[in-house]
């Protein structure tokens, strides 16, 4: 982007919280493919969100990525869920009656790195 | 701000179902960044996120109470674990003025590794003590510099007062392989946690 920086508040609406307040750092997204979105209800920022998650990517390296804070990217996203325009991985999370299984698995995963 | 990148994303495979996250905190040049960079399968990421919070401790000319805006930088990176699972990494600073930002970070961790300069340990007491109310599972890792002293384990555990099911590991966070190692053990110490647990 060629543009100087924005002030947050101006490209969320004036919103600080995401309508969908479940979007974490590690949340990953995908742009629903053929999503029918109306050009006149997202904004510039929103588009390049659709444009940049083709494929797999987080809530955090997609801020990363656009130079924007996590915080106001939440916000944008949350707005293109409402939309149906992505499609949100939530975290994955420990179970609570066992929690072993998705710690196993992470260990399993870095031990077949190297 | 941050500049946009204009490096093309390295994207996840389509068949990653979910995400965890494990947070590496410490104070400010304790090797954060680089335990990222030697962990992570991507260039390491940065994202600046600010915080507002009550100016305590600020001066004010004017007197008054304001609030004060703060700009945290926070490193990150990624491993692909299996066709399924990903893991992020992130560098979270662990001064008390950035505590605010913890409630989302630490939300659904599976767990901190603390690093720790054993020059100048007093650096870390907030950090651990902040592991400690919150309740994360973490380890302590001693980040070896050219000039670390070497301290018997027991001077360090009475040095930081840990509790004693937290494990110290040593580590040159430059070293890929020995950073490797460390989140290996890291994990491995919490899958004993968990199978405590269950």
């Amino acid at each position: 982007m060629t543009r100087g920086p924005v002030r947050p508040y101006v490209i969320t609406g004036g919103r600080t919280r995401a309508n969908r307040d479940v979007l974490e750092f590690e949340s990953l997204l995908r742009t629903v493919p053929g999503a029918a979105v109306d050009p006149m209800v997202v904004n510039r920022e929103q588009l390049a969100v659709l444009e940049m998650c083709r494929e797999l990517l987080s809530v955090a390296e997609v801020a990363a990525h656009l130079g924007l804070p996590i915080s106001v990217l939440k916000v944008l996203v949350g707005d293109l869920w409402e939309l149906g325009a992505v499609q949100v991985l939530p975290p994955a999370r420990p179970a609570e009656r066992a929690p072993l299984a998705l710690i196993e698995e992470v260990l399993v995963g870095l031990r077949q790195l190297r | 701000m941050a500049s946009a990148s204009s490096v093309e994303p390295a994207y996840l495979p389509s068949s990653v179902q979910g995400a965890v996250k494990i947070l590496v905190t410490g104070p400010f040049g304790v090797g954060k960044t680089t335990l990222v960079g030697a962990l992570s399968e991507i260039d390491p990421l940065r994202t600046e996120e600010t915080m507002t919070s009550a100016g305590e401790g600020v001066d004010d000319l004017t007197g008054r109470p304001h609030k004060a805006t703060t700009t945290v930088a926070l490193d990150f990176g990624r491993i692909t674990l299996s066709d399924r699972l990903a893991l992020y990494l992130f560098g979270t600073p662990g001064q008390q003025r950035f505590w605010p930002l913890w409630e989302d970070l630490s939300r659904g961790a599976l767990g901190a590794i603390a690093l720790v300069d054993a020059r100048r340990l007093e650096e870390s007491f907030d950090v651990l003590g902040l592991l400690e109310e919150q309740r994360i599972p973490f380890a302590v890792a001693v980040n070896v510099f050219p000039d670390t002293p070497a301290h018997p384990e027991a001077e360090l555990r009475t040095a930081l007062d840990l509790l004693p099911g937290v494990p110290i590991l040593t580590c040159d966070v430059r070293d890929e392989d020995a950073a490797h190692r460390l989140l290996i053990d890291f994990v491995d110490h919490l899958r004993v946690g968990a199978l405590e647990l269950s």
